[in-house]
């Protein structure tokens, strides 16, 4: 869709007030679309100011007032649009949500009343579960896990580590509050059960939480830690000892794919990262 | 293909649109939904590929000497979920009135 040009139109005569409007919501639209939606919402204003005129209504501030609220409302979608393509499957989506999860279980704690107290003597029964629950996360993943040695120099490696402990952190430290939270009613009346209770539901969180940080990271990007998109199913399955049957996961971004296969072989037992070679981008540009 | 499902107003800008009514204004006019409803319903329809939108040609608005309008159209795809939405709310056939050429 192509904007027309500015210098071919006729002079928009807008009152005072429309132009202020304009002027002050326009920052709210993303850059690139601004100018597009300027004149999309000059020519509105105009259509409106000049029917009114021929069906002999003065145009009020009212009537614009009214149809502010709709250029408000679209210019706020075309924003929270613009971020929603943005975030969506991104690393900081995915690290902000667990920070919000972690400050909702604090702010629980904070309503039930928690005493510091109870919370020190839990924190170091969790103490000593954590570290089972990553030993027996770790020592069960799925082995269809990415080769070790794929795709990355090292600080890229580094970056997807720090965002794995990260995503570990949190979990470990919202699935203890959780656990906390979910057996405070019950210390008053059965104290030693709450406790015993409480480790349970730490363990059963984080176990739960580890696994889908595991699975989220095997399903990311190795370079931008977006999530991969668009599954193809690739081969056929009856054909599963002849040649290779699984789906295939693609960045977004083109950085490259994630080959899965459906079943573990002994020639092909883990999922496969595929950079792409970016000297075919340079090629095109020669 | 699935036909996406529409909420009550935004089935009722989609009718209106397959009835030939083309710009925002005329809509919010037809439908009696205001503003703050209507445009943000027809960001998301075209984003989600049941209407597409042009401008209208430089020289014509100019002939009329008023600015270009953004006319919007329904889709292929936007024909099947407007004859689904009226289906599904088969009031709407009678809240938007044919438009007089």
């Amino acid at each position: 869709m192509s904007l027309p040009s500015p210098n071919t139109a006729p002079p928009l005569q807008l009152p005072a007030f429309d132009r202020t409007v304009l002027r002050v919501i326009e920052t709210v639209v993303p850059r690139p679309e601004r100018a597009e939606w300027i004149r999309n919402w000059q020519a509105e204003l105009w259509h409106m100011h000049h029917r009114r005129r021929n069906q002999g209504n003065i145009p009020t501030i009212a009537a614009t007032t009214d149809l502010s609220i709709g250029l408000t409302r679209d210019a706020l979608w075309l924003r929270t649009d613009s971020w929603r393509r943005t975030y969506s499957g991104s690393a900081i989506l995915c690290q902000a949500s667990l920070f919000g999860i972690s400050l909702l279980s604090v702010l629980m704690a904070l309503l039930l009343k928690i005493s510091w107290h109870a919370l020190a003597a839990e924190y170091y029964r969790s103490l000593v579960a954590a570290p089972l629950v990553l030993f027996v996360t770790f020592a069960t993943a799925p082995r269809r896990h990415i080769e070790p040695e794929a795709a990355g120099r090292m600080l890229v490696r580094m970056r997807r580590r720090l965002f794995f402990a990260g995503k570990t952190e949190h979990i470990l430290f919202f699935s203890f509050l959780l656990s906390a939270d979910a057996f405070e009613p019950l210390h008053a009346s059965l104290p030693n059960v709450a406790d015993v209770m409480q480790v349970f539901a730490f363990v059963l969180f984080a176990l739960i939480g580890m696994r889908w940080a595991f699975r989220d990271q095997d399903e990311r990007c190795k370079h931008c830690l977006h999530t991969l998109a668009t599954p193809a199913r690739v081969g056929r399955p009856s054909h599963n000892l002849l040649e290779w049957n699984g789906s295939e996961l693609t960045c977004k971004h083109g950085h490259g794919r994630l080959s899965v296969p459906e079943m573990e072989t002994s020639w092909c037992q883990s999922s496969h990262w595929i950079d792409v070679d970016t000297g075919w981008d340079e090629a095109a540009f020669l | 293909m699935n036909t996406p499902r529409l909420s009550h107003s935004a089935a009722l800008i989609l009718k209106a649109l397959s009835l030939g009514y083309c710009f925002g204004l005329e809509i919010m006019e037809v439908t009696g939904l205001p503003s703050g409803t209507v445009y943000p319903a027809l960001r998301r329809l075209e984003r989600d590929e049941l209407v597409a939108s042009k401008w209208e040609p430089e020289d014509e608005a100019l002939a009329k000497q008023r600015p270009a309008r953004r006319y919007y159209e329904v889709t292929r795809e936007g024909k099947a979920a407007a004859l689904a939405a009226t289906q599904r709310y088969p009031l709407l056939a009678h809240l938007v009135p044919e438009k007089r050429s």
